[in-house]
């Protein structure tokens, strides 16, 4: 699996995500990648999923589904929104 | 590595602050007064949050406020202010914030290992209203060099 981690600047808190995405799939046996990008570099790039805060996700024009996060502190929906997805593919 | 940028000098607690801006301006200040960024840096952030919305508020009571290296980072530092009163950032799913981290990172790496730890921290069951009730910079420390030390 594939993943974006995606914020307004590729440094805050699209590492803390990219970071907490990690441990879900690490833990669950997935295996793929997670790498961080800011708004403005995701075009052209190939991804299954990106995950983004909620206002980032709603700016985000790209082919891949975007996963908006509500809380990227929060183990268990990170975990539920890592595992849907990862069903889906 | 977190211990060594989160130092006692660069945490206060109990902090009064009207609105965002001004959670921005007081962590912002702890770093300019250590010398580790410019004050542009402070404006940079703001900027960041009217460009680019309150996404800064990453998790319940946590905002994560950055801006670029070249907006003025002298070296990669760290703060932390714990809120007297929590304050709203305009984030509707997790407002409003009670503890602030304000880093900045001189490349697009050298942060990487800090924000990681950082990641671990906050994902710890209630640490944000732990961290938030802690009257010390020692009692924060302590804290966090606990939770790391069970990695």
């Amino acid at each position: 699996m594939r993943v974006l981690a995606v914020c307004g600047m590729g440094l805050g808190s699209s590492l803390v995500l990219k970071m907490n995405i990690e441990k879900v799939m690490e833990q669950e046996g997935i295996e793929g990648s997670v790498e961080v990008k800011d708004l403005s570099s995701i075009m052209g790039e190939q991804a299954d999923y990106i995950f983004a805060s909620e206002e980032i996700g709603e700016k985000i024009e790209h082919p891949a589904e975007v996963i908006s996060v509500k809380n990227m502190t929060d183990k268990n929906e990170i975990k539920e929104k890592v595992l849907a997805a990862y069903k889906k593919l | 590595m977190i211990l060594d940028l989160l130092q006692k000098k660069n945490i206060a607690v109990n902090v009064k602050a009207a609105d965002w801006k001004e959670v921005v301006d007081k962590t912002g200040d702890l770093l300019l007064k250590a010398g580790q960024i410019e004050k542009k840096y402070i404006e940079a952030m703001k900027q960041s949050i009217i460009d680019n919305g309150p996404y800064v508020v990453i998790g319940e009571g946590i905002a994560l406020l950055h801006a670029r290296p070249e907006d003025g980072v002298k070296e990669n530092c760290l703060s932390l202010i714990t809120l007297a009163e929590p304050v709203e950032f305009g984030n509707k799913n997790n407002d409003p914030v009670k503890i602030a981290f304000t880093f900045g990172t001189v490349d697009n790496e050298k942060h990487v290992k800090t924000i990681s730890e950082l990641s671990v921290v906050l994902m710890e069951e209630s640490a944000v209203d732990k961290i938030a009730e802690m009257g010390s910079a020692e009692e924060i420390l302590e804290y966090i060099e606990n939770i790391l030390e069970q990695q």
